[in-house]
C-alpha cells in the first residue's frame, strides 16, 4: 500500500473517531477520485475508526452523544462510498441479523448502537425498528434466514416479551442464535429466558455475535458434511 | 421444605419455602429492603449479610452454606471485601437452609425525611359533603310517614334540598339516630344529590383527609372542610416499596404474580388505613367522622389503589383504565371511614401523567394566566407541563431514578447522613459539604456521611462541572494533579467527595464517572421534554419555570440550571412550590367546583408523546451536555465563563 493511501485511511478513521462529519466526507471524496477500493475505505478506515470508538464508549471515555456524531460521520462516509463497491464484494457478509425493540417498547437508541456496530462489523443487519410485534421477529429470520436474532427491551414491562419470542423462535428454528440486550437484561435473564447470550453495551454485544456466529457457521458446515 | 429466616436488626422472622430467594422472603415478611431494581439483579442496592453460627435466642443454625452459591450477577455487583464478609443480594440468595440475615443501614427501606408539609392555600370554600342540621314533627298516628320520607320533607322544608338520595348505610343508622336525637338530626349530603350520614343531634364538624400517594411517600392531610384548615398531618413510606422502587417494577410485579395486584393494592390500602387511624389519634377525632377522602398518585398507583390492573400501563401505548375522576365509596374500597364516606379520585390526563399532576394543576391553575409556566415536577418520572390561558401542553419524561439517589455508587434516600449540599474550590478542587441531619459544614465537623441524596448529587455534579473537574461532555479531565481524582475500582476515573475517616460508612465517597453519565441521562431526558414542548407551543423561552413536587424544594436552582436541567430561564423566574400534588388533593377536597374544573382542563391539556417525535434523539443528545451542547444559557453565563479551560 502506498504511503498516501495508508495515511488517508489514517486520516478517515481519526476523523470518525473525532466525530468530524465535513472531513469524513471530504476524505471519502478524495478516495473516490484517486481511484482507490470503496471496501477498503469502509473496512480499514470507517469500521476501524468505529471500533476505536465502540472501545471507548465501553471505557465510558466516550458517552452516547460522542457515539451519536461518530455514527453520522460514519454514515456520511458510507453515503459516499457505499455506490462504488465492487460487484464482487458485495455478497461477502459475516453474518445475516434480524435487530429489534421488542412490542411495547419504544427505547431504540441503544439498539441502534448495537446495530451500528453490527453493520460496521460487515454483518448484513435487518432492522425491524421498535415496538415489534413478537411474530415478527421469526417471520423475518425465517425470511432472511438470519444466523442471529437480536432483542432489546429497556423496561421491565416489555422485557417478558423477549421470552415468548425465544420460545417461537427456538420452535420453529432450533438452530438460531439469539442475543438478548438493554438495560434491565442481565446473565440471569439470558438464562431464564432460554437466549445465548447478551451484551453489557454494544462493543460486547459485537463481540459476543462474532464468537456466536462463527460456532454457528462452523456446525452448518459439518452438518453439510 | 421450609426454613427459618430472621432479619435483623427488626428481628422479624418467618418458616420460607425452599428456593425463595431472601428478597422474596423478606417481602413475606415484612422486611423493607432498597431494590431499586425490582429483583433484577442490576442495582446492587439489596445487599445483606449474612451472621453464620448457632443463634440460640432463635435456635439457628445460620450459615452461608444454607444459601444458593454466589452467582455471576453477584460477583459483579459486590466487592472482594463484601464477599469475604458474607455479604450476599437479597434478590439472587436463595434460601436452603435456616439463615439469619442482617440488612445494613444502606440497604434498609425507611427512616426517609418526609419533605411534604402542608402549604398555605387560598381557596374558597364549597366542599363536596355538607352538613345540614333538621329539626322534624314527630310521627304520630295521623302522620305515620316513614323515616326517610318525614326527613326528606323535613330537609326541603328547612334547606330547600330536593330529591336525595340516600346511602344504604346511611339508611340503616336512621331510625335509631332520629330517635335518639329526639327527632333533632345532623346529616351529611354529598354534592347536593345523596345523604351519606346521619348523627342525633347538631354537629357541624365536618372531617375530610386528603391523600397524596406517592411512588415513595404517602401522606395525609386531615382537614376541616368548613375551615379549609389542615389539623393533622401523617406520612409514610409507601409499603408497596417492598415490591419495587418504581412504577414500572410494581406494574412488572403485577404482571408476574398472580396475586400481584392484590398484594400491592392491599399493601396501599393498610397504608392509607394507618394513616388514617393514625391522623384520627393526633387529632383526637373517630375515624367515623371522616366524611370524605381525595386521593392523588400517579397513574400506576392510581390503578393499584383501585384494584386496577396496571399492565396496560406499562407497556406502549401507556392505556390508563379511565382518564375522568372517580366517585367511589370508601368502603368498596376498604378504607375506613365514615360507613357513607365517598372516595374522589382525581383525573388522568394521560398514561403517565396521572392524577397527582392533575393535582399540580389544579393548584396552580396555569389555564388562567396570561404568562407561560413551565411547570416540571421531577421524580423518577419528570412530569412536565407548559402553556397559558390559551394553550396547555404536557409530556412525561423517564428521567429515571438517578436524581432520588438509585443507579448512583454512592446514592441513598434524603435520610440523616446523605450529602446534600456541595462546594468546590475551583482552584484546589477540595470539597466542602453538608449533610442532612447536621448545621455544620464538613469543614467545621466530622461528617459521618453515608452517601449522597438527590439534591447533593445535582449539586456535586454542578460544582464538578464549575471547578473543571469534568468537562462539558460529561469526561473527566484526568489531568488535573489531585489525589481526589483517581482511577477507581473498574478502572474509570473519580471523584473523592469525603475520605473514608470523615464518613459513618468507612469507605470513600466517591462521584464515578459512570454516575456523572447517569445524571447525563435523567437531567438530557428532562431538558428534551422541555424543549420539545417548547418547541410544539413555538416559543424558545419561557416566562416562569416552578418546580413542583418535594425534590424540587430541595435542589439548588443555580446548580441545576448549571447542569442543563431545564432551559435558560431568570433565576429569579424559577421557583419552587413545594408538595402542589397534594395542595391540588386538598384544594379537590375544599371545593367540588375544582373538581369539575379538574376534568375540563384534563381533557384539555395535549399530551405529547415524545416517544413519537422526530427530533427527540438529536435533542436528547444535544441535552446530554453541561448545560447543553448548543442552546445558550445567558442568565448564567457569568458563571460559566468562569469555568476553568
Ligand atoms: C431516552 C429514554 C427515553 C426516550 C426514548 C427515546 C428513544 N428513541 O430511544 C423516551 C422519552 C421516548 C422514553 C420514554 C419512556 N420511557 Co424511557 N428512558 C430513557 C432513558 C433516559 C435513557 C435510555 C437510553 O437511551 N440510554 C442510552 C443507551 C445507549 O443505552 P441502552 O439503551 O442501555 O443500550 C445499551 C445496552 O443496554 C446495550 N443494549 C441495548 N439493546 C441491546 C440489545 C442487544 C441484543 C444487546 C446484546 C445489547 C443491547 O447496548 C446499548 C449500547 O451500549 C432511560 C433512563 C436511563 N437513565 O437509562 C429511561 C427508561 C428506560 N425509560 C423508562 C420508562 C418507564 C419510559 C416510559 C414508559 C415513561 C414515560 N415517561 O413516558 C416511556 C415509554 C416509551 C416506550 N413506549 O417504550 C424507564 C424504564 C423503567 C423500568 N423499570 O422498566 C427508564 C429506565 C427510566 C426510569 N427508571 O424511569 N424514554
Amino acid at each position: 500500500m502506498t504511503e498516501d493511501k495508508k495515511q488517508l485511511l489514517e486520516e478517515i478513521r481519526k476523523a470518525v473517531i473525532e466525530f468530524d462529519e465535513d472531513r469524513v466526507k471530504e476524505l471519502a471524496n478524495k478516495w473516490i477520485e484517486l481511484g482507490y477500493d470503496a471496501n477498503e475505505a469502509i473496512f480499514e478506515g470507517l469500521a476501524a475508526g468505529m471500533e476505536v470508538v465502540g472501545d471507548l464508549f465501553a471505557k465510558n471515555e466516550y458517552f452516547v452523544p460522542e457515539v451519536l456524531m461518530c455514527a453520522d460521520a460514519l454514515y456520511a462516509g458510507l453515503d459516499i462510498l457505499r455506490p462504488h463497491i465492487k460487484a464482487e464484494d458485495k455478497t461477502e457478509t459475516k453474518g445475516v441479523v434480524v435487530i429489534g425493540t421488542v412490542e411495547g417498547d419504544v427505547h431504540d437508541i441503544g439498539k441502534n448502537l448495537v446495530k451500528l456496530m453490527f453493520e460496521v462489523a460487515g454483518f448484513e443487519v435487518h432492522d425491524l425498528g421498535k415496538d415489534v410485534p413478537l411474530e415478527k421477529f421469526v417471520e423475518e429470520q425465517l425470511k432472511t434466514d438470519a444466523d442471529l436474532v437480536c432483542l432489546s427491551a429497556m423496561m421491565t414491562t416489555t422485557m417478558p416479551g423477549m421470552k415468548k419470542v425465544i420460545e417461537m423462535l427456538r420452535e420453529r428454528n432450533p438452530n438460531v442464535k439469539i442475543m438478548i440486550g438493554g438495560a434491565p437484561v442481565s446473565e440471569k435473564t439470558v438464562e431464564m429466558y432460554g437466549a445465548d447470550a447478551t451484551g453489557k453495551d454494544a462493543a460486547s454485544a459485537l463481540e459476543e455475535a462474532i464468537k456466536m456466529v462463527a460456532s454457528l457457521r462452523e456446525m452448518k458446515r459439518k452438518k453439510e458434511i | 421444605m421450609k426454613y427459618k429466616v430472621i432479619f435483623q436488626p427488626s428481628g422479624r422472622r418467618g418458616e420460607i419455602e425452599e428456593g425463595k430467594t431472601l428478597r422474596e422472603a423478606a417481602i413475606e415478611l415484612g422486611v423493607g429492603i432498597e431494590q431499586v431494581c425490582g429483583g433484577n439483579k442490576v442495582c446492587g442496592k439489596c445487599k445483606v449479610q449474612i451472621q453464620e453460627g448457632y443463634f440460640a435466642k432463635f435456635d439457628v443454625h445460620s450459615s452461608m452454606n444454607n444459601l444458593s452459591p454466589i452467582g455471576k450477577e453477584e460477583l459483579r455487583l459486590l466487592n472482594e471485601e463484601e464477599v469475604k464478609n458474607n455479604y450476599r443480594l437479597a434478590c439472587a440468595a436463595r434460601v436452603q437452609g435456616d439463615v439469619l440475615v442482617f440488612v445494613p443501614e444502606e440497604s434498609r427501606v425507611g427512616g426517609q425525611i418526609v419533605r411534604k408539609a402542608a402549604g398555605e392555600i387560598n381557596i374558597e370554600l364549597d366542599p363536596a359533603v355538607r352538613k345540614y342540621y333538621v329539626e322534624l314533627p314527630p310521627p304520630t298516628l295521623e302522620d305515620p310517614e316513614g323515616d326517610y320520607e318525614r326527613l326528606m320533607r323535613a330537609l326541603k322544608e328547612q334547606h330547600g334540598l330536593e330529591g336525595l338520595s340516600m346511602d344504604y348505610h346511611a339508611l340503616r343508622a336512621l331510625p335509631l339516630a332520629l330517635r335518639e336525637g329526639k327527632w333533632k338530626v345532623t346529616v351529611t349530603v354529598w354534592n347536593d344529590r345523596e345523604i351519606i350520614g346521619v348523627e342525633p343531634g347538631y354537629n357541624d364538624r365536618t372531617l375530610g383527609i386528603a391523600f397524596d400517594v406517592g411512588t415513595t411517600t404517602v401522606v395525609g392531610y386531615l382537614t376541616d372542610i368548613n375551615t379549609g384548615k389542615v389539623i393533622a398531618i401523617d406520612s409514610m413510606m409507601n409499603p408497596q416499596v417492598s415490591f419495587g422502587e418504581d412504577v414500572m417494577a410494581r406494574i412488572t410485579y403485577a404482571m408476574e404474580h398472580e396475586d400481584g395486584l392484590q398484594k400491592m393494592h392491599e399493601a396501599i390500602i393498610g397504608g392509607i388505613n394507618k394513616i388514617i387511624s393514625n391522623l384520627c389519634n393526633k387529632a383526637q377525632v373517630g375515624v367515623e367522622e371522616i366524611s370524605e377522602i381525595v386521593l392523588v398518585g400517579n397513574t400506576a398507583m392510581h390503578h393499584i389503589y383501585l384494584n386496577i390492573y396496571p399492565e396496560y400501563l406499562g407497556v406502549s401505548p401507556f392505556t390508563p383504565a379511565v382518564h375522568r375522576s372517580l366517585d367511589i365509596k370508601a368502603r368498596d374500597l376498604n378504607i375506613k371511614a365514615a360507613p357513607g364516606a365517598n372516595v374522589h379520585v382525581l383525573p388522568i390526563e394521560a398514561g403517565f401523567v396521572g392524577a397527582d399532576n392533575m393535582g399540580v394543576v389544579v393548584a396552580l391553575e396555569p389555564e388562567k394566566k396570561d404568562d407561560i409556566w413551565l411547570i416540571i415536577d421531577i421524580g423518577t418520572n419528570g412530569e412536565i407541563v407548559l402553556g397559558n390561558k390559551d394553550k396547555l401542553l404536557s409530556t412525561s419524561c423517564a428521567t429515571g431514578p438517578a436524581f432520588e439517589g438509585a443507579q448512583i455508587t454512592h446514592g441513598m434516600r434524603a435520610a440523616p447522613g446523605a450529602i446534600e449540599r456541595v462546594r468546590i474550590d475551583p482552584e484546589t478542587k477540595e470539597p466542602r459539604y453538608k449533610v442532612i441531619g447536621k448545621e455544620e459544614w464538613s469543614d467545621e465537623v466530622k461528617s459521618e456521611a453515608r452517601g449522597i441524596c438527590g439534591s447533593g448529587i445535582i449539586e456535586v455534579v454542578a460544582e464538578m462541572f464549575k471547578a473543571g473537574i469534568i468537562k462539558n461532555s460529561g469526561v473527566f479531565n484526568t489531568k488535573l494533579d489531585t489525589p481526589r481524582i483517581r482511577k477507581g475500582e473498574n478502572g474509570q476515573p473519580e471523584y473523592v467527595l469525603a475520605w473514608a475517616d470523615e464518613t459513618a460508612i468507612g469507605k470513600d465517597i466517591t462521584v464515578t464517572q459512570s454516575d456523572v453519565r447517569a445524571v447525563q441521562l435523567a437531567k438530557g431526558a428532562l431538558y428534551t421534554g422541555c424543549k420539545i414542548l417548547m418547541k410544539r407551543y413555538g416559543i424558545d423561552a419561557v416566562d416562569k419555570v416552578i418546580l413542583a413536587g418535594a425534590f424540587g424544594s430541595y435542589i439548588d436552582k443555580e446548580a441545576s440550571m448549571v447542569i442543563g436541567m431545564f432551559p435558560d430561564c431568570d433565576l429569579d423566574k424559577v421557583v419552587a412550590v413545594g408538595n402542589a400534588a397534594g395542595d391540588g388533593a386538598r384544594i379537590a377536597l375544599l371545593n367540588r367546583r375544582k373538581r369539575e374544573e379538574a376534568n375540563a382542563v384534563a381533557r384539555r391539556i395535549k399530551y405529547i408523546e415524545l416517544t413519537v417525535d422526530p427530533d427527540f434523539q438529536t435533542e436528547f443528545m444535544q441535552a446530554m451536555y453541561f448545560p447543553h451542547m448548543k442552546d445558550k444559557f445567558p442568565h448564567i453565563q457569568h458563571i460559566l465563563d468562569k469555568i476553568p479551560k
